[in-house]
């Protein structure tokens, strides 16, 4: 009884500090979008979570950046409000690279907010009636940024708050992934001695584990389309999971298919190991060998270590474990209502 | 047809859940990408519970079966 109390309270741990803890300040947009080469502009960054006004706007420093060589420092920093600062740029009249245009990251660093980026926020066209050599790119290096250490999340682009669906939406897959390798070999142990004890187990996890895999995909969807922009957008790792839960889901047809419960638990269990043998490749090599739109480069189809800082990982983890004891603890209320069930049939 | 209800239900959420953002997005705000898209979260979270609460009544069903089961046993056997 104590670890099913315990999956609660980590649950409760997980939405509320999930919830609660702030994230980083960042940097949310910045006007105008384009510049030429040569042009002084007034670059209106506006941030998020920001509290630009807590210190002296001379100790505000503002880089447009093209790499860690190329970059240009603002001259007059002026702060609107807390989320709102104006920064005066004189472009090079040359860009740093012989293009028609580049695309520059905004970097801001602020003592007590410490250093955010935009990137890709600016983009400069190369002029060509300007022909002087006015401008270097190189003359004030990024340096001494100040990095914060606090109890925050990383502010991220586009997705914002949502980065906090970590602690909800992938530990779906991970607690499916724990549901399905129980349920597996329960299938095995069936195999080696077909007692019926081992196939009710089985049945409970595979189906506690297909509950997970359709929270994952629903939950995922909703993610989606606030984050890419559709729900379904025929991502490799989508279509790929969507195949893994129909795999599982003929697992139960084909239990249901047969007259006799032993010939059917027999071969259910045989299908079992063959869902779990497809469900390592159609989760875990597929996505790996296509671009995908989930986070981290092709090669890596869930996120890296550079998604997951430890103040998330405090959260993370936690929540791997809570919904996992959580799924084991539902397992074990329908695999006892199935002994009940070959109990009362016993009777018959 | 007590066994058609739960995918019915399921149904309808999966509906709701793709649709609503249309719907809202006909409007002038979309208050699901207010406040640092917020609301996806609290979305999130209660697409879970809903699906946990979900497996609990169709838990429940089927132990109200297995209940009904035996009480007709018993009463067979006190005959």
């Amino acid at each position: 009884m104590w670890w099913k109390t315990t999956s609660v309270l980590i649950l409760i741990y997980v939405i509320i500090a999930g919830i609660g803890v702030p994230l980083k300040p960042g940097i949310d947009r910045v006007a105008p979008l384009s510049s030429k080469a040569g042009q002084s502009i007034e670059l209106q960054v506006f941030g998020y979570n920001s509290t630009f006004s807590e210190t002296a706007s001379e100790k505000i420093r503002v880089w447009l950046e093209f790499d860690s060589l190329h970059a240009i420092q603002s001259g007059k920093v002026d702060v609107k409000n807390d989320t709102t600062l104006l920064a005066s740029f004189q472009i090079p009249a040359r860009l740093p690279q012989n293009k028609q245009s580049v695309l520059l990251n905004v970097i801001v660093d602020h003592p007590t907010n410490g250093v955010s980026l935009l990137p890709a926020a600016l983009e400069v066209l190369a002029d060509t009636a300007v022909n002087t050599d006015a401008g270097n790119w190189n003359e004030h290096p990024i340096s001494q940024l100040h990095v914060i250490k606090d109890f925050s999340y990383p502010y991220r682009n586009v997705i914002y708050e949502t980065i906090r669906n970590t602690y909800f939406h992938v530990p779906m897959w991970f607690a499916l992934m724990f549901m399905f390798i129980a349920s597996v070999y329960y299938s095995i142990q069936y195999l080696r001695n077909p007692v019926a004890e081992n196939d009710r187990r089985a049945v409970a996890f595979t189906e506690t584990g297909l509950l997970f895999g359709f929270l994952g995909l629903v939950t995922g969807m909703l993610w989606a389309h606030y984050a890419w922009g559709k729900a379904w957008s025929n991502d490799i790792k989508q279509l790929m999971t969507a195949v893994a839960l129909l795999v599982y889901l003929a697992y139960f047809i084909l239990r249901a298919s047969f007259d006799e419960p032993e010939k059917g638990a027999r071969l259910a269990a045989v299908y079992n190991i063959f869902a779990f043998s497809s469900l390592v490749p159609l989760l875990y090599i597929i996505p790996r060998m296509f671009a995908s739109l989930h986070p981290g480069a092709t090669g890596n189809p869930a996120f890296g270590s550079e998604d997951l800082d430890n103040t998330m990982r405090l959260v993370f983890y936690p929540s791997i474990i809570g919904f996992t004891m959580l799924g084991v603890w539902m397992a074990q209320i329908r695999y006892r209502s199935l002994r009940l069930r070959d109990r009362l049939a016993d009777i018959d | 047809m007590k066994f058609f209800k739960t995918p019915r239900i399921l149904t309808l959420i999966l509906f709701l859940v793709i649709h609503l953002p249309l719907l809202q997005a006909q409007g002038n705000r979309d208050f699901m990408r207010e406040t640092g898209k917020i609301y996806v979260v609290i979305g999130v979270i209660l697409i879970i519970f809903i699906g946990i609460v979900l497996n609990l009544i169709r838990l429940d069903r089927k132990l109200t079966k297995l209940e009904h089961q035996l009480n007709e046993e018993k009463n067979e056997q006190s005959h």
